[in-house]
């Protein structure tokens, strides 16, 4: 039988009631997809791990504001993406388009049907982050919240305030303008 | 000369090391975010962060239960 929740923690925990052991079970499930969006968002490890602790800690103070209407995935992606944009000053320059970038990537050659072939070095995680960093905003959260298998069009379109038509139109030009921007790192 | 046996034997063992690490080193993604999924495992969560929210959460006032989650028993 399942310990219950507010008994599983032990009494050295200074919060050993049901929300600090939810809030460990929402930590454990949850950690590794938030300090990833993070990371490749602010594409800094120090910034990604102090932007991981502050998420988790405003979903703690916020955890009785949650009503169920998301999953906890996107609740706190939620949580994330603000906190990320707050840190970037420079979010709402960098977040304007103009439909010439739309044209620039609709009519980039960039192989979007072949596979991206590469090699397990330890210059991978610069080769993706420098990809991404060449991406406009937009384009790089598109692509972190569908690399997440929990999340579906809808609520990728709930978080960035467009249809789901509309996340999957624009991913098809992202998609495109990471494969262009990958392959200049080889 | 059994030492040079040795070394030839010991270089021939890395470089077969070298190539099967190679081969399986290449690897191909047919979408970006099937690349950044493979990435999202390779890279792991600082324990840091798990031990500076315990600290953090020590000074915490506790929230309120939500309805679902007094009526779900959460």
């Amino acid at each position: 039988m399942n310990e219950p929740l507010a008994e599983r923690e032990c009494s050295d925990q200074p919060r050993a009631d049901w929300a600090a052991s939810e809030f460990a079970d929402l930590y454990a499930e949850h950690s590794r997809a938030i300090f990833y969006l993070a990371l490749r968002f602010l594409g800094d490890p120090q910034k990604a791990e102090d932007a991981t602790h502050d998420v988790f800690v405003k979903a703690f103070r916020k955890m009785d504001q949650f009503r169920g209407e998301a999953s906890w995935r996107t609740w706190l992606y939620r949580i994330a993406i603000n906190h990320c944009r707050n840190l970037q000053q420079s979010w709402n320059e960098r977040h304007m388009f103009s439909n010439a970038d739309d044209a620039l990537w609709d009519n980039a050659v960039a192989q979007i049907d072949s596979p991206l072939r590469v090699l397990e070095t330890k210059e991978l995680g610069e080769r993706i982050q420098k990809a991404l960093d060449a991406l406009p905003d937009e384009y790089r959260l598109l692509l972190l919240l569908i690399a997440d298998q929990e999340m579906s069009y809808e609520e990728v379109g709930t978080l960035t305030e467009q249809s789901a038509d509309a996340v999957r139109g624009k991913l098809h030009r992202a998609r495109k303008a990471f494969a262009t921007h990958f392959r200049k790192t080889e | 000369m059994k030492q040079q046996n040795e070394f030839n034997s010991e270089h021939e063992k890395q470089h077969s090391a070298e190539q099967q690490t190679n081969q399986a080193a290449v690897r191909e993604f047919a979408k970006p975010e099937d690349l950044l999924r493979h990435d999202t495992q390779r890279i792991p969560v600082p324990a840091a962060i798990a031990e500076r929210l315990k600290v953090s959460s020590a000074s915490f006032p506790k929230p309120s239960r939500s309805w679902w989650q007094r009526f779900f028993g959460k």
